[in-house]
């Protein structure tokens, strides 16, 4: 219960705010919208299940699933005046706890300072891709989804606080600058994952020519509430490799993530890369991940083809204890072994899809996706067999905006 | 006789579908009062994308849109903006899905767009040139 109301505490404020705001307007105007996914994988494996980044259920060759992709999100934003706005977004889709009950995404008032000046506060869409607030949006992407080498590193989507945003016009150049700060909390199947005293910055270059180049980064203080890995630490902090267990903790550890893309929609030819880089003092292993995306418009339907590359840079552990000396400390060694072989994420992915936007507001596509993992990859629920072979995944999606 | 009949009548009926064609000419109105005396069309274009929400004379402007599947909606976009209607609607949801905007006010027909026009004075919108009176001002026409 008590999680519930935090959750809602944003809504509230929002609403609070708002309706103070209304007494006073003579022009307030209401937009409402939604979106929907309707989706289903399948795969060829079924040592391991294919799953976006925090979900719970996957699919696998046995039972295709359609519980990866599918979602519906509603949106209303109130406009009071000139200066005050705000918004408000639920979702529904396959959580870490794998549940489907309304989550609320954004709850956030808007103040439009100047033209080109404006102030959030409340809960916001975290802008730590290219594609960020709308990665939801199937309509509003050419891929199926987005490409999880890249996306699949960071379970968050939201942060609670306050941003800045500056927009300015360079020649026929829009530069727009947004700074925030405030915290994230996601839950990864089952495990609440917390990102505190975040900072951290959004520049994008939109140029009239169709190209429009990215770079962020955010950082804060990382906490994985798992009662396993604290028993875990607590035990090698007993011995004398406490060194590995201080590594391990991922208890207000400093984490960051780091990003530059670049897209380009002109004419037929539509591309997008993303080069980003993690990087925590906790298990939670350093990573690179890079995507690149060509498409070509052939009237209503663009087939496209995607590449892109997860891989592990450190594990941020030294299991230092020896072998050999007591069987105690070889199950410690083992286990140690074991939890960061679970957190590797190496594989590469080559993807072909095509979009066909065969009714109005609503596009229908299919993609193939041939995974390499090396280890667990992004796979969940995987068995010792999993990893030796390549993955074949197949996806079908229809995606409406309304 | 019959089939040159036939013959002529296709022809002429060929020659007015084109003449259709051709005659699908777009005018983009302001309230008679703006400012703005002509735009391009990377200005107009702007503000139907979303990329701006500002008029060149500084007004925030206030776009609307004939409805979905209309002929002359069609006909703008694609002259204008170079674009066809999905990726015009993928656009824009991906500006209201990241909560920076809204999208045009959708009118029901050329007449309204022509009342709303003419009773506001930031208002932008496009019409069919032949339905152009005085109550609005033209500052683009495309052909």
């Amino acid at each position: 219960m008590v999680l519930k109301i935090s959750r809602l505490a944003p809504l509230a404020l929002a609403v609070a705010v708002l309706s103070a705001q209304a007494q006073g307007s003579n022009e307030p105007s209401f937009n409402f919208s939604g979106f929907a996914t309707v989706g289903v994988v399948s795969t060829d494996n079924n040592d391991g299940a294919y799953a976006i980044t925090g979900e719970l259920h996957g699919a696998t060759k046995h039972k295709a699933s359609g519980e990866v992709d599918s979602k519906i999100g509603v949106q209303g934003t109130v406009k009071l005046n000139k200066m005050f706005s705000g918004t408000v977004q639920l979702l529904s889709k396959q959580d870490g706890d794998g549940s489907y009950m309304p989550n609320v995404e954004w709850a956030f008032v808007k103040a439009q300072l100047m033209p080109s000046l404006s102030i959030r506060v409340g809960r916001m869409g975290a802008p730590l891709f290219a594609v960020s607030d709308f990665r939801d949006v199937g309509y509003a992407n050419l891929w199926l989804r987005p490409p999880q080498d890249v996306y699949g590193q960071v379970p968050i989507s939201n942060f609670d606080g306050a941003d800045v945003i500056y927009q300015m016009p360079v020649g026929s150049t829009t530069l727009t600058a947004q700074v925030y700060g405030g915290r994230s909390k996601a839950v990864v199947q089952h495990t609440d994952i917390e990102l505190k005293s975040e900072v951290g910055f959004n520049l994008t270059a939109e140029m009239d020519n169709g190209l429009t180049l990215r770079a962020g980064r955010i950082q804060g203080k990382l906490t994985v509430d798992s009662a396993t890995l604290a028993n875990l630490v607590g035990i090698l902090r007993t011995t004398p490799f406490a060194s590995v267990g201080n590594e391990l903790d991922p208890t207000n550890k400093k984490a960051s993530f780091t990003g530059v893309g670049a897209s380009y929609d002109q004419g037929n030819v539509v591309g997008s890369f993303e080069y980003t880089w993690r990087r925590t003092d906790s298990y939670v292993p350093d990573t690179t991940g890079w995507f690149a995306t060509l498409g070509y418009r052939f009237g209503k339907v663009t087939p496209y083809l995607t590449v892109s590359e997860l891989k592990q840079d450190s594990s941020n552990v030294t299991n230092n204890i020896p072998t050999g000396v007591s069987p105690t400390l070889n199950t410690l060694k083992a286990t140690v072994d074991g939890v960061v072989y679970g957190q590797s994420r190496n594989q590469k992915t080559v993807a072909v899809g095509a979009r066909w936007d065969f009714y109005r507001s609503m596009a229908l596509k299919a993609q193939y996706e041939n995974v390499k993992p090396n280890g667990p990859g992004l796979f969940i629920n995987t068995n010792g067999n999993f990893g030796q072979t390549k993955v074949n995944v197949y996806s079908l999606s229809v995606d409406m905006v309304f | 006789m019959q089939t040159k009949h036939i013959l002529k009548s296709a022809l002429f009926g060929a020659l007015l579908a084109l003449a259709g064609l051709a005659q699908a000419q777009v005018a983009v109105i302001v309230n008679p009062k703006s400012a703005t005396a002509s735009m391009t069309a990377d200005q107009v274009s702007g503000i139907f994308l979303g990329k701006t929400n500002t008029l060149p004379s500084g007004a925030t402007a206030a776009p609307a849109d004939l409805p979905e599947g209309a002929a002359a909606r069609d006909a703008f976009y694609s002259k204008v903006t170079g674009k066809q209607s999905p990726q015009v609607k993928a656009a824009w949801s991906r500006i209201v899905f990241s909560g920076k905007g809204t999208p045009p006010k959708e009118l029901g027909s050329a007449a309204d767009v022509k009342k709303f026009v003419a009773s506001n004075p930031d208002a932008i919108g496009y019409i069919e040139k032949s339905a152009v009176d005085g109550s609005v001002k033209v500052v683009l026409s495309v052909d």
